[in-house]
């Protein structure tokens, strides 16, 4: 009785693709591998626009605060270039707007208007760092939940590899490998998809945190002035 | 959406159909991949042990080294016949080349002995050896003639040595059977003989059963049996097993009645039949005698048949 043993792999595992990986996966495998797929496209799509928006919020902010510090006239300078769209010109905006509302009346209550001074650019500043970090959960989502999805791909697929591997009654390392290499891709889809996620959201965390910080300095001592400045009214 | 999301999500589309498209080419692949080299194995499934060895034995032994002369005086006078054969191709007179050598060592002193193995004298030779070539000659051609007259010469130069064992064929008259060896009496001068002695204590199997015969041959002995045997039937009559000793001629019939050695599964429930079991396996043998097909070369594997065993999975 003689025994031909079939003989090398039937793919060679050294040239798989990713293409062949996928097409060869169970559908369950697929579609887990397409939304991480698309969650890393997502993920990668958030930190390249988020770290623009944000370096570009926080630069523009300095060069604000340092310019504001630097002005002799409030109201000029925010002429010149309160209105502009980022986080501490806004903020500043919406104390010199307060502050001449609340200024316009014949009779000023001090106390009233520095409430609202305060209020009003806190408000802002909350709002600015909201619109900020809108989406950041997004990457906060994505990277704790991506590893468990392609850990579920990959059990899935190591599972149907064994059941094939039942039905052929071979157990040959040339029939078990391509399917559970074709289930390991999954959860190495989700980590890839994952990591970057993680890193991005704690550092854009950070960055937001500072932004933030930041603003609340130039809130402070803007409202500073304004108080001050109420002081000499009258 | 803000444009530097849309550019954020135009680059990192673009960056993993990058990715992917680099991992498709086998960017990242391993780049000596471990070849394993397995080239296909035949693998046989052995079911059938014989008891004994068949394999060669493999001595340990170097060979002796080979110190005996190439030639030597040959034992047996034996002068005409075998070279008269050699020389045939070339018949005429002139053997001198081709004959002679194979003539004149057989020549030396046989013929002389045999024929007469008291006389010394070179004329009686002369006519003794006579006689025996004459055979040949008439056989083949006149060649031999020559060799003749050279081995009388040589065989009167060369003393007496053996008059015993050469007397035969000369005594016949007829040399044409020359035993003569291109050994010296000393061809074993260099040969320890004492450490020849383990060798022979060795030899090779000779045809003994593999287990492929054994197995053909207990096969065919049971073809044989089985449409003559038929159990008794009863309680647990199944489990009966008797065990017979049966003794076969070189032509597969039977010598003597099958003995029953022993009988195995009795029970108290089918010690009724134990008896009537037995009468049936004896009966079965003696019908199925002779038995027919075995093998001649492995008599000694079937001339004592013992046990030969009969139960219920012999009619199976």
């Amino acid at each position: 009785m003689t025994l031909n043993l079939p003989v090398g792999a039937m793919t060679d595992a050294a040239t798989i693709s990713p293409l062949a990986l996928f097409l060869q996966a169970d559908v369950v495998v697929k579609l887990v591998m397409i939304g991480l797929l698309l969650a890393s496209i997502w993920t990668w799509a958030m930190i390249i626009g988020f770290s623009f928006t944000l370096r570009k919020a926080s630069r523009q902010s300095r060069v604000f605060e340092a310019d504001f510090w630097k002005a002799d006239d409030i109201d000029r300078f925010y002429e010149a270039r309160g209105k502009a769209d980022f986080p501490a010109a806004k903020v500043m905006a919406s104390g010199v707007t307060e502050w001449r509302r609340s200024t316009a009346q014949r009779v000023v209550d001090r106390e009233g208007t520095r409430d609202r001074l305060s209020t009003a650019m806190s408000s802002t500043i909350a709002g600015e760092v909201d619109r900020l970090s809108d989406r950041l959960n997004i990457l906060a989502t994505i990277g704790s939940v991506a590893p468990f999805v392609g850990l579920f791909g990959t059990v899935w697929g190591i599972m149907r590899a064994f059941t094939s591997i039942a039905a052929e009654q071979n157990s040959s390392l040339a029939v078990v490998a391509p399917g559970i290499a074709e289930a390991l891709f999954a959860t190495a889809i989700g980590l890839f998809a994952a990591i970057p996620a993680v890193i991005a959201y704690n550092r854009f965390s950070h960055g937001i945190n500072r932004l933030e910080s930041g603003l609340s300095r130039f809130a402070d001592g803007f409202y500073a002035t304004l108080s001050r400045e109420l002081e000499a009214q009258r | 959406m803000e444009r530097a999301e849309k550019i954020g999500l135009g680059v990192a589309t673009a960056g993993h159909v990058l990715l992917f498209g680099l991992l498709s080419a086998g960017f990242l692949a391993t780049p000596n991949p471990l070849k394993l080299n397995s080239p296909p194995m035949e693998v046989n499934l052995v079911d059938e042990v014989a008891l004994k060895s068949m394999a060669p034995r493999i001595s340990t032994q170097p060979p002796p080294p080979s110190v005996a002369p190439e030639r030597g005086p040959t034992e047996d006078a034996a002068p005409a016949p075998e070279p008269a054969p050699q020389p045939e191709p070339t018949p005429a007179p002139p053997e001198p080349v081709p004959v002679p050598e194979p003539a004149r060592k057989p020549v030396p002193d046989k013929p002389k002995e045999k024929p007469a193995p008291a006389r010394k004298e070179a004329a009686k030779k002369p006519a003794k050896a006579k006689p025996a070539p004459e055979k040949p000659a008439a056989k083949a051609k006149p060649a031999p003639e020559k060799p003749k007259a050279s081995a009388a010469k040589s065989s009167q130069s060369t003393a007496k040595a053996k008059p015993a064992a050469p007397a035969k064929a000369s005594g016949a008259g007829k040399a044409d059977k020359p035993k003569g060896s291109l050994l010296g009496k000393d061809f074993l001068k260099g040969i320890d003989t004492s450490a020849d002695a383990p060798r022979k204590a060795a030899p090779p199997p000779a045809a003994a059963m593999g287990p492929a015969q054994k197995s053909a041959l207990d096969a065919e002995i049971r073809r044989q049996l089985k449409p003559h045997w038929r159990p008794p039937s009863g309680a647990d009559a199944d489990q009966l097993v008797t065990l017979l000793e049966v003794r076969l001629d070189k032509n597969g019939a039977l010598v003597g009645t099958p003995q029953v050695i022993d009988q195995l599964g009795v029970t108290a429930s089918n010690r009724p039949q134990a008896k009537l079991h037995a009468e049936r396996a004896i009966q079965a043998v003696k019908l199925a005698a002779p038995f027919r097909n075995l093998p001649p070369e492995y008599y000694d594997q079937w001339k004592w048949l013992r046990p030969l065993r009969f139960d219920a999975r012999l009619n199976r």
